[in-house]
């Protein structure tokens, strides 16, 4: 089974609740590499669809972080092994999605990441101006990893990007058998 | 240089602690000043202590050392409220010395203020620990090498800069303002040849400026660059447009007195203050140059996603500087004028 109980991974910097959530962003794999996976595909799907889940995502998470803090409850820990594996699995596959999929998953990582962050920050009384650290710092990443990925020209550049949406794939299995094998 | 809404969203994100309720007052800005702590052994197990907390008045800050079992305070030693700081002397005997012992300092995870604590040992060496709000307690293992020291003083430049929204907003200013990459290099030198200036002078001890007009000089600073964006903004031109290097190296000289209270409240011994200015200022520019290329990579990134900014979010960086700085000027002229 999975566990249900999502464990905190909060970082508390002690430089107040706005760098908690800047460093929650930065430092927190189960969190920053899904956003990376959702950018590196973003990207590769061109500047429409990059500037579609540049203002999405965060806004998405910023909903799913207010709900969180409201709610108290957490998506299973599986959520996270998922999340790398789909969008991992879909930036080394390279193949274009439809719009309205891809504002899909955009929307779903949001929500299910952001109610993970949300309850975290609430249990760890940080809060909302937590979770605007966390949205403003993944609106800057999304917008730095989509640029970049966008101004690929050079065929190589876009097999490596796919090589990067592999190593999240195969972080996702790790992290499934660490979910499995010790959490359940 | 049009920085579009992702910067003026973290202007905002940043002075939001300084502005929100619970948030430190803006005032304060530059009061996240460290706490000093130093161990002087002269007798084996036998420490001379000196206590600096950073002050306001009669408000002290509310930490305090908590020395290992073992050791006791020996005999009458004093304490002042000097210079913004609160000042103890005592004696401390440790039976087995302080190797291997932990010293706490009791109630920082509370505050976002450092610890700087440092221990001489009789035969010349020394150990120096920056103690945290989210790691209160130091191990003492023996004397420290050089660059541990290095690395504490430049954590705490990074830290003294990326918590002083003040100096990040005006360096926004900045790049708000210059119009090439030639000028923007000038600038930001200039900025930092002045800053660095002041930065010394005020540690070495031949100058410095007391904190509450310094603070509210340093949001005029900021209140003086929004009306500048807004005429870039527009396409009109001012002296600050043609050479923002002049004006940037003019109020870099204030900033590097705010820079400074990183380091003189600490009240360094005068054999420490060459390596502590070298890598404290290491560290503010470290941060600083870090916050540049973060905006000016994003300001990339927008450009090549070809993102058409609304009209108020083109606008908005330079209100929310004008603002923020207004802000700042007038509760800081208040609390200047109230404590007069």
């Amino acid at each position: 089974m999975i566990s249900l109980v999502f464990s905190a991974h909060l970082v508390t910097t002690g430089l107040g609740p706005l760098f908690d959530g800047i460093g929650h962003a930065v430092v927190t794999p189960q969190d920053l590499l899904p956003v990376i996976a959702i950018a590196l595909l973003a990207g590769l799907g061109g500047k429409a669809y990059a500037r579609k889940v540049l203002f999405i995502l965060p806004a998405a998470w910023l909903v799913g972080g207010l709900l969180g803090m409201t709610l108290m409850w957490s998506a299973p820990l599986g959520t996270t092994a998922l999340s790398f594996l789909i969008l991992g699995g879909l930036v080394v596959a390279d193949r274009p999605v439809s719009e309205k999929t891809g504002m899909a998953l955009a929307v779903a990582l949001g929500l299910l990441h952001g109610q993970m962050s949300g309850v975290e920050m609430q249990a760890a009384g940080i809060g909302l101006v937590g979770i605007l650290g966390t949205v403003g710092t993944l609106f800057a990443l999304v917008s730095l990893v989509t640029g970049l990925v966008v101004s690929l020209e050079r065929p190589w550049t876009r097999i490596a990007v796919r090589v990067a949406g592999s190593w999240i794939v195969a972080v996702g299995l790790l992290y499934l058998g660490w979910t499995f094998g010790t959490r359940g | 240089m049009r920085v579009p809404f992702l910067v003026a969203m973290f202007t905002v994100l940043g002075a939001a602690p300084h502005c929100l309720p619970g948030g430190p007052a803006p005032a304060a800005a530059h009061e996240v000043r460290p706490g000093y702590l130093e161990l002087r052994e002269t007798a084996p197990g036998v420490f001379r202590v000196l206590w600096k907390k950073p002050a306001r008045g009669d408000m002290i800050l509310k930490i305090d050392p908590v020395f290992p079992d073992g050791c006791a305070v020996v005999g009458i030693g004093s304490e002042t409220i000097r210079g913004g700081a609160y000042v103890a002397r005592a004696t401390l005997e440790c039976e087995g010395g302080l190797t291997g012992k932990t010293i706490e300092i009791a109630g920082l995870e509370t505050t976002l203020t450092d610890v700087l604590v440092k221990v001489y040992y009789a035969n010349g060496l020394e150990e120096t620990h920056l103690v945290h709000p989210n790691s209160t307690s130091a191990v003492i293992g023996g004397p420290g090498s050089v660059v541990q020291r290095i690395g504490a003083y430049a954590r705490l430049g990074i830290q003294h800069i990326a918590l002083g929204v003040d100096h990040l907003l005006f360096v926004l200013g900045l790049l708000l303002i210059v119009s090439s990459p030639m000028v923007l290099l000038k600038t930001i030198t200039s900025f930092t040849l002045a800053h660095s200036i002041t930065l010394g002078i005020a540690t070495l001890g031949f100058a410095n400026a007391p904190a509450l007009p310094l603070n509210a000089v340093i949001a005029l600073s900021i209140l003086f660059l929004g009306p500048e964006i807004v005429r870039v903004w527009r396409g009109e031109t001012s002296f600050t447009i043609r050479h923002p290097w002049v004006v940037a190296f003019a109020f870099g000289l204030l900033h590097g007195f705010g820079f400074a209270s990183g380091l003189t409240a600490m009240g360094l011994p005068q054999t420490e203050i060459p390596l502590a200015l070298l890598f404290f200022n290491v560290g503010v520019e470290l941060g600083q140059l870090a916050f540049v290329l973060f905006v000016l990579a994003l300001i990339r990134s927008f450009r090549t996603l070809e993102i058409r900014w609304p009209r108020w979010a083109q606008l908005f960086p330079g209100y929310a500087v004008g603002t923020l700085g207004a802000f700042w000027f007038i509760q800081r002229t208040v609390a200047l004028l109230g404590g007069m």
